[in-house]
């Protein structure tokens, strides 16, 4: 019995397939925007603006604080009343850049306030600018002090993506649901689901142990 | 070069600096000494901008840095500055750190401000050192890459806020013996130090400071035998004992 429906699920690979493929496009896009969306956020929740640096953390914590599924709804559902129609697939994109963007956001500014005032003193009293500052003497030894925490958030992020699964994208989540249907074994089916994100995330949890092990990141 | 004229600073209810009235001319070399907390590291903060003060006047190289529209920028391009604890940046090599502000500052390229860097880190004795990072370096070594670093940007004034008092006695000498160099090829120099001796080598000036005032001004030679204030000649009894 158990090997025939085993047989049944490896004979829905395409599907599975195709969620993997869901999933991984949705990390990835999600990733590269919530970096910059996070970088964007971190550089000034440390900034030397008060307001802007509480308004900022206001932003972050709303949706540190609030449930991510209740996020997707709101992007996917209340957002169309407004004349914001997006489809599943971007609005998911959106959801889960905003709320990665606010987790890497908090990472970065820590990473950036850890940095000792006197490097940015000499910083400063060798004549660079603000941005200057920032760009080649504060993020570089940030990112450093910060890499083996976004990593580790990055994980985060790929699981996070299984909640769009419920505003109807085919993704790894989804795939099983729909598999599950013909064969009725869920836990073989969200076994193999299950596999498939352990697959994905573990070389990162592997990585972020490594890294933090040595207590630095590698020099890129 | 450097003109402070009834200079006040206050943090909250403290007064860190208290009417100060100082003019440093063109290759002069200016030793401060004072106990902590008497201003001395302040004052020389003032000079290119780290600190802000409240009342009076301070121009340096003709920027008003009273005044609001002062381009800290560019004054700052002419005023080295050299921090107790070094402030070195980790993620660079000796010869990055010597280079980033020359080219990203000044906008020398690459080339160019590596040709200087090498020359100056060859100056200060770490001709062989330009590729090892900050962390590979001893602490007197780390000082003379940041003095290198500040002479990179070929300033008009060269600052130090006690730049030998992180260091271990026996690396104190290899910082001085750089620091007489540049001020025996007439760099305009202020030096916040308890190195008596370094101030009896080369200061034009000594100035002691004792609760944001300047007490006392005078050449090293009246300065250390002749003091006419009953408080610099009690701190120096105290830094001359051993």
């Amino acid at each position: 019995m158990f090997w025939l429906q085993l047989n049944r699920v490896v004979g829905y690979w395409p599907v599975l397939l195709k969620g993997l493929g869901m999933t991984v496009a949705l990390s990835v896009l999600a990733l590269l925007i919530g970096s910059v969306i996070g970088f964007a956020l971190g550089i000034l929740r440390a900034g030397p603006n008060r307001t802007l640096s509480r308004a900022v953390g206001l932003y972050v914590d709303f949706f540190r604080g609030t449930p991510f599924l209740l996020q997707v709804f709101i992007v996917f559902f209340i957002l169309p009343q407004v004349g914001i129609e997006l489809s599943a697939f971007t609005a998911g994109v959106v959801a889960l850049s905003n709320v990665a963007g606010c987790f890497i956001g908090e990472i970065v500014a820590a990473g950036i306030q850890s940095v000792p005032a006197g490097q940015k003193e000499a910083a400063a009293a060798s004549g660079f600018t603000r941005a200057q500052q920032m760009r080649l003497i504060v993020l570089p030894q940030a990112v450093r002090v910060v890499t083996p925490s976004l990593v580790g958030q990055f994980v985060l992020l790929i699981k996070d993506s299984s909640v769009v699964s419920a505003i109807g994208l085919l993704d790894l989540t989804r795939s099983g649901w729909m598999i599950v249907q013909n064969v009725p074994n869920g836990l073989l089916v969200f076994g193999i689901v299950g596999l498939g994100y352990f697959v994905i995330c573990y070389p990162l949890i592997w990585l972020s142990r490594r890294m933090e092990r040595r207590g630095q990141a590698p020099v890129l | 070069m450097i003109e402070f004229t009834d200079v006040h600073k206050w943090f909250g209810s403290l007064h860190v600096l208290n009417d100060i009235s100082l003019t440093v001319t063109k290759g002069e070399v200016v030793v401060v000494c004072g106990r902590s907390g008497s201003g001395k590291s302040t004052l020389i903060r003032c000079i290119n901008g780290l600190e802000p003060f409240q009342k009076g006047r301070l121009v340096v190289d003709g920027f008003d840095l009273g005044s609001s529209s002062v381009r800290l920028r560019e004054l700052r391009m002419e005023v080295g500055f050299v921090f107790q604890s070094f402030n070195l940046y980790p993620h660079k090599t000796a010869l990055e750190n010597v280079t980033i502000a020359p080219i990203h500052v000044r906008g020398l390229s690459k080339a160019e401000a590596e040709v200087r860097g090498r020359a100056l880190l060859e100056k200060v004795g770490l001709g062989d050192r330009m590729q090892n990072y900050p962390h590979q370096l001893s602490g007197g070594q780390q000082q003379r890459v940041a003095i290198a670093r500040s002479l990179c940007m070929q300033p008009k004034i060269m600052l130090f806020d006690e730049p030998t008092s992180a260091l271990d006695p026996e690396m104190i000498n290899e910082v001085l013996e750089v620091m007489v160099s540049l001020a025996r090829e007439g760099m305009t120099m202020m030096v916040v130090t308890h190195e008596m001796g370094f101030a009896r080598k080369v200061a034009d000036r000594v100035i002691f400071m004792d609760r944001g005032a300047i007490v006392e001004t005078a050449d090293p030679e009246t300065f250390f035998t002749a003091a006419k204030s009953e408080r610099t000649r009690d701190f120096l009894s105290k830094v001359l004992h051993h």
